[in-house]
């Protein structure tokens, strides 16, 4: 009897190791807007499922509502790390429809866009708070890191005890300083890429695998 | 200051303890609440009421009676259509207009009458009215122009006003009230007025009160008030994680949208959003 039980709760304690190592962890990719969230999604998608996540744009606030990518395997020394991407709307402080206005957006459009891109951050907002399990936070590694939202979003994402990789995107681009973002961030490490080129996107892997397996 | 003692104008702040047994000052136990941001509904009702009686103190005092008796008519009818925004924007620059023709205008019955059929509002004609002396105005006067208007609640009132006149101690009708507390406003003469009336008046709305609740509401689009978007700023800071500064352009409080339980899933252009509740969260979020 003893035995059978030991045997039962030794099956029970391998199925549940098996479960909870199969769900695949949810990882928002989050950073201020027009630093290379979908691209890179749209890379890592296409790399190991073969589809892309959504349009990308140099226009700001394309991504105005969270993309999600199921069952990304990445597969890195033998090992394969299951995620779910999430690719958010670029989370700012003040959405301006007349930015819009430079890039030959007409007047409607372009309070159109502000607003959903106003709803779009107050879904990765939201999706910050209840559903993601780690964060890659992408930077554009051209502009100054030390801004409010990186500032907030880092200090929300450290006090949710959140596994988080920083990448510093944009490193093909000639002004980028990938050494201005490490020094922003010390606790944490910065990984330099380029999503668009897809430069250094192995250690990118590495990391993810490390980070989120 | 949400509490305004109706007798003094004292202001108490919301939840002062002092108000409950009547005012320090004056002892008056009726006080009005005025709360951070009126309501346009209140403003514009008590703008055109007051209005409307005004109207018909008005052509009595004014030199040509016809004339501004006409251009009020319609002026208190169109209000009446334009609804309750329209009323309360109007309402707003008449008493604008008003507090600062008051400042700089002492008794002159020109300027009144020009600023009257300007704008047919409650303040102005009541001004005239104290200016002329509370007298007894010709009651035909008052008749005729209650039969010119067109909406039966201001002939009502202009009737009220009529009978009134001959016996204000028992004055009920709370229009007529309006304009003679306006009159106490800015002269202190007025102040002798019967307890019957100053009781009655905690029905209307006062002029201060009005004339906040129009400068907030007038001075809403461009804010060059330090006062006023302190305020705002302050209000922002308690409620708002995201505040629409123009149509088309937000500022967003990050961390109040982190920590909110619901989920603003969609905004309107009028300011309203649409929220999903968080026990319906998991079910929403897959269509995208």
């Amino acid at each position: 009897m003893g035995l059978l039980n030991g045997l039962k709760d030794s099956v029970t304690r391998v199925t549940e190791r098996l479960f909870s190592a199969s769900e695949p962890k949810r990882i928002g990719i989050y950073g201020p807007p027009n630093a290379g969230k979908t691209t890179l999604a749209n890379r890592i998608a296409r790399d190991w499922t073969g589809d892309a996540i959504g349009p990308e744009s140099h226009i700001p606030h394309e991504t105005r509502r969270a993309r999600r990518k199921e069952n990304v395997d990445i597969e890195r020394n033998g090992k394969t790390v299951s995620i779910d991407i999430v690719d958010t709307p670029g989370v700012t402080t003040k959405v301006d429809y007349k930015e819009f206005l430079e890039h030959d957006m007409e007047k409607d459009d372009a309070v159109r866009r502000s607003r959903e891109a106003t709803e779009g951050v107050a879904e990765a907002m939201h999706w910050l708070r209840e559903d993601v399990e780690g964060v890659i936070y992408v930077l554009d590694s051209t502009e100054d890191p030390f801004t409010q939202v990186n500032t907030m979003l880092i200090g929300i994402i450290e006090s949710q005890e959140l596994p988080v990789l920083i990448l510093a995107n944009k490193i093909d681009c000639e002004d980028s300083n990938i050494q201005r973002i490490s020094n922003a961030f010390p606790q944490h490490e910065t990984i330099p890429l380029s999503a668009l080129e897809g430069d250094n996107m192995d250690e990118v892997y590495d990391k993810i695998a490390e980070y989120f397996a | 200051m949400p509490h305004q003692c109706t007798n003094c104008d004292r202001t108490f702040a919301d939840g002062s303890k002092e108000m409950l047994s009547g005012c320090p000052d004056c002892g008056g136990n009726k006080f009005q609440f005025r709360p951070a941001s009126a309501s346009n509904v209140t403003d514009s009702g008590a703008g055109s009421d007051g209005g409307s009686s005004g109207n018909a103190r008005v052509a009595d005092s004014a030199e040509s009676p016809s004339e501004s008796t006409n251009g009020n008519a319609s002026g208190a009818t169109g209000t009446g259509r334009s609804g309750v925004t329209g009323a309360a924007a109007d309402a707003g620059s008449a008493v604008r207009d008003w507090v600062r023709g008051s400042s700089s205008d002492s008794g002159g019955t020109t300027a009144q009458t020009e600023r009257r059929s300007k704008s047919p509002r409650a303040w102005p004609g009541t001004e005239s009215e104290s200016e002329s002396g509370t007298g007894p105005e010709s009651d035909s006067g008052t008749e005729s122009e209650s039969d010119v208007q067109s909406t039966p609640a201001d002939a009502g009132v202009a009737d009220a006003t009529d009978v009134d006149n001959a016996t204000e101690a028992t004055d009920a009708s709370s229009t007529t009230d309006a304009a003679t507390v306006d009159r106490s406003e800015p002269d202190p003469s007025a102040d002798a007025e019967d307890r019957a009336q100053a009781s009655a008046r905690t029905d209307v709305v006062s002029p201060e009160e009005l004339s906040a609740a129009a400068e907030q509401s007038a001075e809403e689009p461009d804010a060059d008030q330090p006062g006023l978007s302190e305020l705002r700023k302050e209000l922002n800071d308690q409620f708002e994680s995201i505040k629409i500064v123009n149509p088309g352009q937000y500022e967003l409080n990050l961390m109040e949208l982190y920590d909110r339980d619901e989920y603003i899933i969609s905004l309107r252009e009028d300011g309203r959003y649409v929220i999903e509740v968080p026990d319906r969260w998991n079910d929403g979020d897959e269509d995208e």
